[in-house]
C-alpha cells in the first residue's frame, strides 16, 4: 500500500524535570544578595491559581482581561504563553512582574504571592516588554544597564563587568557608548533583554522579545534563550511567533479569553492537531470517518479529504477506517504549532 | 547597592536629558537672557516707582523666586517618565520609583541656584542696587532650599497631575504665579489676612525669601536667618515626605487600575 509519511518533528530538548540545580540562585548568593526566597525546587517558579483580572470602563461593565487562569511553570522551564491580541498574554506579565494587581485568585513567583510579598518578587524577577519605549534614549546602552542595575540593586563592583558582558552578549559591544536614540528597533529590543538580564533575574517574562528584529538578531536571541535555560533560570515567553516557541520552549500554553485551554510540550501539542490526507476517499468512508470519536475536522477540497484529529489514538482510529474501507492513497499531515493555534483558539480574523 | 548609587545614577539621566537641551551657550544665550529680563522687568518697575528700597525689594524677590520656578518644573518629569515608558519598569524594579523621581530631576535644584543666583548677582550690578556682596555667597545655601523645597513641591504635584498630562503646563504657571503672589515676592506676606498668611507659610520659598532679605539686608541678625531656613527645610522637608507618599499611592493605584503604563 503506497501510504506516504512525513516525519514527525523532532523532540524538543530537555524537558523541564532534566535541569539540575539553579546556577542563578548560586550567583545571587555568590553575591551576597538575600532574596528570602524558597529553596530552588520547593515551589515552582511560577504558580497562577484562578486569576481574574478585570478593567473597569466608564459606563459599561468591566472588561475581564483573565477569567480564572490558572497555570504553573517549574523552575528552569522555558514556557510559552501563545494567544491572540487580548487574550490575557500581557496582562498575566503584567501581574506575574508586580506591575499590575490581579483582581482575584493568586499569584507567585518562586513561592512569592505578589501582591503581599511584591519586593521579594521584584528581587527575582527580570521584565522585558514589548516595543522599543522603555529605554532613556539620551543615554548610551552602557549607562541605560548601569541604571537599571543599579535599580535591581546590583554591587558596584560587580555592575560594570556585568553590563559590559551582557552588551557583549546581546551583540552591542560596538555600540555601547552610542546613544540609544540613534538605535533601530531591534537593537533597542535587544538593549531590552540585556536590561531584564542585568538583575540576574532567576525568572524572566518576555513579552514579544522579538518584536522588530530582523531574522538573524531573531536567531540569536534564540539562541540566548538556550544558553539562559542552560544557566537554570526559567523563562515565561509571550510571543505570537509559533515557530519561536515551538524551537524554545518545553512547554507552551494556549491562552484564549483570560484562560489557559490546553498546556503541553509543543511536541505533544501537535498531536492535537494530527491528520490525514486522503486522495481516494469515497462518500462512504467520509461519512464513517466524519463520525469517529476524536474527529476534530474534515476538510474537503479538490479531490482531496484531510481529516484532523485530537490524538494519536483517534489518528489510528481513521487510518484504520479508512484502509478499511479501500483508501489506499494517503499522507499523513505535519502538523504544526500553528495548526493547534488555529485548532485550539480558532480563526478569528483580525478581532481582537 | 545603595540608593546612593540609584541617586548617582538617576541623576545623570536627568542631567543627560538636560544637556541635550541647553549647552553652556545656549544656556548663557537664551535661558539666562530670559530670567534676567524677567528680573529685570520687575527691578525696573521699581525704578519707575522712584524707591531704590523698592526696586532692591523687587529685584531680591524676584531673583528668589527664580529658584523656585526652575524647581517646578519638576511637574512635567513624572509625565516624561511614564511618555518614555519607564514608569512600569520603575515600578517593576525593587528600588521605589519616588527615589529615582526625586534624583532624576535633582538637576532642576543646581539650574535653579545658579539661575537665581546669577541673575541675583548681574541684576544687581546692572541697576546699582547696593548689594552687601560680601554676604552674598551666605545667600547660596538658602537659595538651595528654596529649589529644593520648590522641587518636592513640585514633584509632588507632578504626580498628582499624572492622568492629565495636557493641565500640567498650566498648572506650573499657575503654581509660580501662586508663589509670586503669595511668598511675599513682590508683595510683603503680611498685607494679607491671617489664612492666606498660613498658605503662604507652608509654600515654598516663602521662609527662604524671608532669610535671603535678612542677609542682604543692613543689620543682619543670624538667629532669625537660620530660624526662617530652617522653616524653608521644613518645609521642603514636609513636601518630601508628601510626596513620598503620594507616589507610594499613585504606583498602589497604577497597579490596581493599570495606568502605569499609560503614555498620556
Amino acid at each position: 500500500m503506497p501510504v506516504s509519511t512525513t516525519p514527525r518533528p523532532a523532540l524538543r530538548g530537555p524537558g523541564p524535570s532534566e535541569h539540575p540545580g539553579d546556577p542563578a540562585q548560586a550567583t545571587l548568593e555568590s553575591l551576597g544578595r538575600s532574596v528570602g526566597a524558597p529553596a530552588p525546587g520547593t515551589a515552582p517558579a511560577v504558580e497562577v491559581t484562578d486569576l481574574v483580572r478585570e478593567f473597569t470602563r466608564r459606563r459599561k461593565s468591566p472588561a475581564r482581561a483573565l477569567n480564572g487562569l490558572t497555570l504553573s511553570v517549574p523552575e528552569g522551564e522555558v514556557h510559552g504563553l501563545l494567544g491572540p491580541n487580548g487574550a490575557g498574554k500581557t496582562t498575566l506579565v503584567r501581574i506575574l512582574s508586580t506591575v499590575l494587581l490581579p483582581t482575584a485568585g493568586r499569584a507567585a513567583v518562586c513561592g512569592h504571592d505578589v501582591v503581599r510579598e511584591d519586593r521579594a518578587v521584584r528581587r527575582l524577577v527580570g521584565v522585558v516588554f514589548g516595543g522599543d519605549r522603555g529605554l532613556y534614549t539620551r543615554l548610551t546602552a552602557r549607562e541605560n544597564l548601569e541604571f537599571w542595575g543599579a535599580l535591581q540593586k546590583v554591587p558596584a563592583r560587580l555592575l560594570r563587568a556585568r553590563s559590559s558582558e551582557l552588551l557583549d552578549r546581546l551583540g552591542l559591544a560596538e555600540v555601547a557608548d552610542r546613544r540609544v536614540e540613534g538605535y533601530s528597533r531591534g537593537m533597542r529590543q535587544r538593549l531590552h533583554l540585556a536590561r531584564g538580564l542585568v538583575g540576574e533575574a532567576r525568572v524572566l517574562f518576555l513579552d514579544e522579545p522579538t518584536m522588530g528584529m530582523d531574522p538573524v538578531a531573531a536567531r540569536e536571541f534564540r539562541t540566548l534563550i538556550g544558553e539562559l535555560r542552560g544557566e537554570g533560570r526559567t523563562i515565561v515567553l509571550a510571543t505570537h511567533d509559533m515557530a519561536e516557541a515551538q524551537a524554545l520552549c518545553d512547554r507552551v500554553s494556549f491562552v484564549r479569553d483570560g484562560e489557559v485551554v490546553a498546556t503541553r510540550s509543543p511536541h505533544a501539542l501537535t498531536d492535537l492537531a494530527a491528520g490525514v490526507e486522503f486522495d481516494d476517499l469515497d462518500d462512504a468512508a467520509l461519512a464513517l470517518l466524519t463520525d469517529l470519536p476524536g474527529v476534530t475536522e474534515v476538510t474537503v477540497g479538490q479531490g482531496t479529504t484531510r481529516v484532523r484529529t485530537d490524538s494519536e489514538e483517534a489518528l489510528s482510529s481513521v487510518l484504520a477506517t479508512a484502509v478499511g474501507q479501500g483508501a489506499t492513497r494517503m499522507r499523513t499531515l505535519q502538523p504544526t504549532l500553528e495548526d493547534v493555534y488555529v485548532q485550539l483558539i480558532g480563526d478569528r480574523g483580525l478581532k481582537v | 547597592m545603595s540608593n546612593a548609587s540609584v541617586v548617582r545614577h538617576a541623576f545623570r539621566v536627568g542631567a543627560r536629558d538636560y544637556s541635550t537641551i541647553f549647552t553652556w551657550k545656549t544656556w548663557l544665550g537664551a535661558w539666562f537672557v530670559r530670567v534676567l529680563a524677567q528680573v529685570a522687568f520687575f527691578a525696573l518697575v521699581g525704578r519707575m516707582l522712584g524707591s531704590a528700597e523698592r526696586t532692591q525689594y523687587l529685584l531680591v524677590g524676584n531673583a528668589v523666586l527664580l529658584a523656585g520656578m526652575v524647581g517646578m518644573w519638576a511637574v512635567n518629569m513624572v509625565a516624561w517618565e511614564r511618555s518614555t515608558g519607564t514608569l512600569p519598569l520603575l515600578a517593576a524594579s525593587p528600588t521605589h520609583p519616588a527615589v529615582v523621581l526625586a534624583s532624576r530631576g535633582s538637576y532642576l535644584v543646581a539650574d535653579a541656584t545658579v539661575s537665581a543666583a546669577g541673575a541675583l548677582t548681574v541684576a544687581g550690578l546692572l541697576f546699582g542696587v547696593p548689594l552687601p556682596w560680601a554676604r552674598l555667597p551666605l545667600a547660596l545655601p538658602v537659595l538651595v532650599l528654596v529649589a529644593g523645597s520648590a522641587f518636592c513641591f513640585a514633584t509632588f504635584a507632578g504626580g498628582l497631575l499624572l492622568g492629565f498630562r495636557s493641565a500640567q503646563p498650566i498648572v506650573t504657571n499657575v503654581a509660580v504665579v501662586t508663589l509670586m503672589a503669595l511668598c511675599g515676592v513682590d508683595v510683603p506676606v503680611d498685607v494679607y489676612p491671617a489664612p492666606v498668611r498660613w498658605v503662604s507659610s507652608v509654600l515654598p520659598v516663602t521662609h527662604g525669601l524671608r532669610a535671603i532679605r535678612l542677609i542682604l539686608g543692613p543689620a543682619p541678625a543670624w538667629e532669625p536667618i537660620l530660624v526662617q531656613a530652617a522653616w524653608e527645610a521644613l518645609v521642603g522637608a514636609g513636601w518630601l515626605a508628601v510626596c513620598l507618599l503620594s507616589f507610594h499611592a499613585i504606583v498602589r493605584r497604577g497597579r490596581r487600575r493599570g495606568t502605569l503604563d499609560h503614555s498620556s
